[in-house]
This record gives structure tokens, sequence and C-alpha cells, in this order.
């Protein structure tokens, strides 16, 4: 390898990582094209070529749409559950001490035992998707924002007490300021969260949403349309957490 | 010293932290009596854990003694008192989503200086303090001498006639110490402020004070006060001289015993030695 | 930014016990007094019932086999690959910059999207549960790997170089200790992660296993007993990963 190269390699690793990520897709076209049989796996170039075909089936764009939708009312509610829960405790020493173990506990049970519960409460269309996605979402923020007014150093309520701030000013000048990277990380984790229950439960029953459409392709051994639905549902995933997770950055600069 | 001319009085002041019988009883500081002159800068130094800090923060209203009282101005002291008092921490006290200036101004929103005056006031304390440039800068970008040159300029900029440090440069490295004491003496020969300043150095007690007290090991209390005549502002060469080695030899020789008190009884605490 | 568990006093206690109290109580007035559907909430009394029941004729023995096979198997296969290839990352900076963003941004999906694709290749049997399992907790295995012995203080490696010691020393040493914390932390979450996306794939695809018995008990509308398994599973899951976190904290101290 000559040394131009070498250097321009060692300065770009995001460029051995897309030639990493090449190495499989070329890895996986060869294993799905000459290996192994067709009814359950399909090569990454038949999946791109069937893109188009995947977005023409009846059903499948609105499908997208509501499950984008269930996604949105799930964050929303997330976030003002979780904001105001977050906050209302962890300003509270007593409330933090007694309440978070609570919330730790509910948070560490496995969610999906009672996803039938949901579906039996809820129906089977988007409110369930929904109801199950803000479970996920409410504990991560509220987590993520007493971690964060936990971090908030001592020394800068004393400080600001010595000179003779009010509460009110307190409140607005210091722990506000402090607790927006907070925020945005308990998004972050909020929008996991509410990605993971969403999809929870569109996988367990959908008639509208896109877990009809993985089923029906699972069950009518599609793999090429699977991969095409799967693919574009991890797109809009990592859309999403891109997102909050830009905005997080962007506004953690003092950090 | 007339009442008039004690800008703090201090009156048998002693602390505890816990009740007697707690596991974590601590007995801070003794029966401490102590009047501090107007325009005066006293030091206090002492072993670790003798009750200096503890004392600092009784005169500044952070904290209510166990026993005893103390009068500022003429007025006891119940609370913070942001209009006499402004207060330099060890510790970085700048908030850190808040740019150099953006500090020093929220110090004097909180006091309740009229906005017309944040502009002027926060301006002449940054050039004081020689960080005039920086002031659109956030505290993460500073270095440990600069940020509290930030602080000094927030404090300053209260425009209060106590200044109560604490360890203000125990963070930072002999270098910038030495500077930083250097133009603390220039800008103070020029104010009329009443400094009480911690520290753990000798040199920087001598170097700035001029009246040194001596705290015994816990429970700490006034063991020696050592006067240094010297005028303000010191200049460097007073490091070297004759005078400044007598009296900081004075203060080690006060100081060892009650040093190795304090270590060995940490110790024998620990169960080892 | 951590969450910090912190100490409850009595008083705090006392809200957490009467909180589980006050839940009790009122799960009780709701079927008994207040006439709450019964199809979807029952009666507190026959869910105990059915709980002693299913112990009692270890009902769910078979499944709690298919589930802890499928567990056993598949945090195997993650650790190893996870802590391997985790610590051939970590050897150099660049391998850490090209493989970490990788893997961190593949594991900010919700992978168990991929759970259709799974059972297509693998059918509904524990192959694909285990598949599905070992991929996802491969993620936080391999990334705190990555950090712990990324993260080594060099000064202590340069320190143990000079002392003379070999690369069998430095590993066992230096290198271990130092990021065993953060890799034990890794390997628990790992653990918690595969147990979820197991019991999760079996409540969405399967035809046997813990989750999959609380979807037919749903499906056959038997809630006082599919409300037992609920609290069986839970109990299970708090249980595994108490030992988890016990052992891990044993680790730590060893280091």
């Amino acid at each position: 390898m000559t040394d131009a190269l070498r250097q321009f390699l060692s300065r770009h690793p995001g460029v051995v990582r897309l030639a990493v990520v090449v190495a499989i897709l070329i890895v996986w076209e060869i294993a799905a094209r000459f290996f192994i049989d067709p009814m359950f796996i399909a090569p990454p170039s038949r999946v791109i070529a069937s893109l188009g075909a995947v977005w023409d089936t009846s059903g499948v764009p609105a499908a997208l749409r509501i499950t984008l939708f269930e996604l949105a009312v799930a964050f929303a509610i997330s976030t003002i559950i979780g904001l105001t829960v977050g906050l209302a405790v962890g300003l509270q020493p007593f409330a933090r001490r007694s309440v978070m173990p609570i919330i730790l506990l509910l948070y560490g049970l496995p969610q999906i035992t009672i996803l039938p519960i949901f579906i039996l409460l809820f129906g089977i269309g988007p409110p369930s998707k929904i109801a199950f996605g803000v479970t996920h979402g409410t504990f991560a923020i509220i987590i993520a924002i007493v971690a964060g007014v936990q971090n908030l150093k001592p020394i800068l309520l004393t400080s600001a007490r010595s000179m003779g701030a009010s509460r009110w000013q307190i409140l607005r000048w210091v722990v506000f300021p402090h607790m927006i990277p907070s925020f945005f990380a308990g998004m972050r984790l909020g929008m996991s969260g509410v990605l993971l229950g969403v999809l929870l439960a569109e996988l367990y029953v959908s008639t509208q949403g896109i877990g009809h459409f993985t089923t029906m392709f699972t069950e009518t051994f599609d793999p090429t349309k699977l991969f095409g639905l799967i693919a574009m549902l991890a797109v809009m995933a990592i859309t999403l957490n891109e997102i909050v997770r830009r905005a997080e950055i962007r506004f953690s600069r003092w950090r | 010293m007339t009442s008039r001319d004690a800008a703090i009085r201090i009156r048998g002041v002693s602390h505890q932290f816990g009740e007697a019988g707690d596991k974590q009883f601590v007995r801070a500081l003794a029966d401490t009596s102590l009047d501090i002159a107007r325009g005066e800068l006293l030091c206090l130094i002492g072993p670790s854990g003798c009750g200096k800090s503890t004392l600092l923060n009784v005169i500044g209203g952070l904290m209510t003694p166990s026993r005893g009282s103390v009068d500022v101005a003429g007025k006891p002291v119940r609370g913070p008192m942001p209009r006499d008092i402004a207060f330099i921490f060890q510790e970085n006290a700048l908030f850190p989503w808040n740019t150099i200036v953006e500090n020093v101004r929220l110090g004097m929103l909180f006091q309740g200086v009229p906005k017309s005056e944040h502009e002027t006031r926060a301006k002449k304390s940054l050039e004081a303090v020689g960080l005039a440039e920086f002031a659109d800068h956030y505290p993460a970008q500073l270095s440990g001498g600069m940020r509290q040159r930030a602080a000094l300029a927030r404090a300053l900029s209260l425009e209060t006639d106590i200044l109560l440090m604490d360890e203000p440069f125990g963070a930072l490295d002999e270098q910038t110490r030495m500077i930083l004491g250097e133009d603390l003496s220039v800008l103070l020969s020029r104010t009329e402020k009443t400094i009480v300043f911690v520290t753990h150095s000798l040199g920087e007690a001598v170097f700035l004070a001029d009246r040194v007290a001596v705290f015994s090991a816990r429970p700490g209390t006034v063991k020696k006060i050592i006067k240094v005549d010297e005028p303000h502002p010191r200049r460097p060469e007073f490091v070297t001289s004759e005078k400044f080695t007598a009296l900081r030899n004075e203060l080690y020789a006060l100081l060892h015993d009650e040093i190795r008190k304090t270590v060995s009884e940490s110790a024998s605490a620990r169960g080892g030695g | 930014m951590e969450f910090r568990k912190e100490r409850v006093g009595a008083g705090g206690r006392a809200v957490q016990i009467g909180f589980l109290l006050v839940l009790l109580a009122l799960w009780y007035l709701a079927t008994n007094r207040w006439g709450v559907n019964r199809l979807l909430l029952p009666n507190p009394i026959s869910v105990w019932h059915q709980l002693l029941d299913v112990l009692r004729t270890g009902e769910y023995l078979p499944d709690l086999r298919v589930t802890l096979t499928e567990l056993a198997a598949a945090f195997s296969l993650s650790l190893t690959f996870g802590t391997v290839i985790g610590f051939f990352v970590s050897r150099t900076g660049y391998t850490i910059r090209v493989f970490d963003p990788l893997f961190a941004g593949i594991y900010s999906i919700p992978i168990i999207l991929f759970l259709p694709l799974y059972v297509l290749f693998f059918g509904l049997g524990p192959a694909s549960k285990i598949a599905l399992g070992a991929t996802i907790s491969f993620f936080p295995i391999v990334l705190s790997t990555i950090a712990g012995f990324g993260n080594v203080d060099r000064t202590l490696v340069t320190a143990a170089r000079a002392m003379g010691a070999s690369n069998y020393h430095l590993f066992r040493y230096v290198l271990l200790p130092a990021a065993l914390p953060v890799i034990l932390g890794g390997i628990r979450m790992g653990f918690t992660v595969a147990l979820l996306s197991i019991i999760g794939s079996e409540t969405l695809a399967s035809l046997a296993g813990l989750g999959h018995h609380i979807v037919q008990l749903a499906e056959g509308m038997d809630m006082p007993r599919m409300f037992a398994y609920i609290v069986f599973v839970v109990a299970i899951a708090a249980l595994l990963n108490g030992i988890v976190s016990f052992l891990e904290a044993r680790g730590r101290r060893w280091a």
C-alpha cells in the first residue's frame, strides 16, 4: 500500500468502515445467490431492486405513515409525562429517594410480558402501539432527568446563594440551564424506548401498521420484500435517532 | 481595636457536625474569637480539618454556628449577606453554561445591582483581573488560573466591602499561584477591602497577609496571630528577604506539630500508621 | 451521565411499601367492588390461586427449560464473540475509530426489528430466538469490552513494560483488572438484554417458551392464569438479573 493511501486511510476511518460494510454486503450477496435457499434469504442486489415494488405494494406507504404517526404521538406523550414527573421527583430530595427505586423497579421489568394485556385493553389498532411506546419511553426519560438533577454540583447552588439569588433565580439561572443537556439526553433515550415499544407492538399484532406487512411477507416466504420493508424501517429508526442525537449535541455545547 | 475599626467581629464561635454519640460526630471548631480590622487581609492557616473553612462559612452566613456569633459591619450575621460579603471558593463555582462575562453579570443580577450598571462594572472588573479579551469564552476553554481570575472578577464586580476566599489557589500549580498572588496583592492595594483568606501554603500566607491566624489541630481554635508588617502592594523581592524567611519559619514552627498531630490522628482512625 | 442510587431512609421505605399496598388494595377493589371487567383485570385472589397451582403442578417446567436453554445458548455466543472481538478491536486506536461507531450505530436501533428475518431463516423454533438473542446482546458486550480495554491508562502500561512485563503479564495483571469493571457492566447489560429479547421473541413468534405460553393464555382469554404466568416470569427475570448483578459486584471486587 502506498504511503499516500495509507495516510489517507488513517485520517479517514469512516472510509475503512464503509469498506467493511461493503465487504459484508458482498459476502451476503454471494451467500444468498449461491449457497442458501432463496426461500429464506435474499441477496442485497435484489432487495434494493425491489424496494420500489415494496413501496408499491398496496397499503405499505399508508402503513409506514401510520407507524410514523404512532411513533410521533408516543414520543410526544412520553416527553411530556417524563419531563414533568422527572423534574417533580428529581428536584425534591425526599420524593427522589423514595420514588426512584419504584421507578427503577418498574423500568427493569420485562414489559413485553404485558404486551397481550395492552392489546386487550387498547385493541389491535394504533392506540395500543402508542400506549406500549409510551410506557417504554417515559421511564427512560424520567431516569435521565433525575440523573441530570443529581449531577448538579452543590457548589454552584452555594455560590448562587452566597450572591443573594432567590429561589426563583436559582431555578431560572442555575438549575434550568444545567438541565438542558439532560432534557435532550432524556429525549434521546425516550426516542429509543418509543421506537422499541411501538415496533414490538407492531410486530405482535397489527392490521394497519407495518407489522401487518412483515407478517404477510414472512408467511408468504417473500424474503426480498421482507428485507426491503425492514430496511426501510431501519432507515426510519436511524433517522429519528440521528435527529434527536444531533439536537442533543447541539444543545450540550458547553459541556 | 474599637468596634468602629472592626469590620468583622467573631465571638465565641464553635461548631460541631452531628450530635455527640453519632458515628458522624465531628467537633470542627472550638471556641474562637477574633476581630478583623477594616481594610486588612487576614489569613487563616492550619492543618487539614482544623475548621478554618468552617469558620469562613460561618462568617459569610453560609452556616449557622453551634455556638457563638459573628458581626459584620456592625450587624449580626444570620444568612448570606451578598451586599457586604463576596465569596471565592476553591472548587470552580463558575456556571459552565455561561461565558465569563455572563457569569459576572449573573452575580450582579443575584445581588440586585441595577441593570444599567452591569455593563460598566463587568468591564471594569474583567480588566482589573486581566481577562478583558476572554469575556466571551466559556470556563471550559480557560486554564485553572484564568478561571479563578474570573471568579475574582465576579466577586469584585459585586463591590462588597468584604471578600472571603477559601483556598482559591489550592487547585493551581506553584507558578500560577505565584503570579496570581502577586497580582492579587497589587489589585488589593488599590481597594479598601477587608479580606479573609484561607490557605494551606505558608509562603502564600506570609506574602499576602497583614496578619496570619494560625489554627491548632481539630477541634481548631486560634493558636497564635502573627503580624506581617509590610506595605501593600507586596513586591516580588519580599519573598527572598530575611524578614519573609523569618516569618515563614515562625509559621512552620507553629504548624509543624499541629500537622503531625492531625496526620497521626487520622491514621489511627483508619487503623494503621 | 449515570443515575446514582441514593440511600433510602425510614420515611422513604414507608412510601415504597405504602405504594405497593395501595396498588394491591386498588387492584382488589377494582375487581371485587367497582365492577371492572374481569376479562381485563382478573380478581387478584384467583390470580394468586392460579399462581400456586402453576407452581405446584410444575406446569411451567417445559417452557422454562426452553427459555433458559435459549438464554444460555444466546448468552454464551454473545459473551464469547463480544469479548474476543472487543479485545482485538481495542488493540489500536485506529481499529477502535473504525469499528466502535459501527457497532454503536447498529445498536442504536431496535434490533428486534429483524425478528421476522430471523424467523424466516431459522423457523419458529429455538434457533431463531437464540440467534436474535445472541445478536442483540453481542453489542453491549463488545462495546463495553472495547471501552474497557481501550481506556486503560497508558501510564500503567508504560510502567509495567518498563518493569519488564511480558505480553501475558501485561494482559493478566494490568489490562484485565483495569478493564474488568467496565466489561462486567457491559456483560450484565448483555445478559439483561438477551433475556428481554428472548422473552420478547417468544411472545412475538414462537411455538414454545415462557413468552409464548403467556400469549397462548391471552388468546384463550384465561386471564387469571395469564396474570399468574406474568407474575412468575417477572419474578424469574428479577431473580436472574439479581444473580447476574451479584456476580458482577463480586467480579468487580476481585479485579
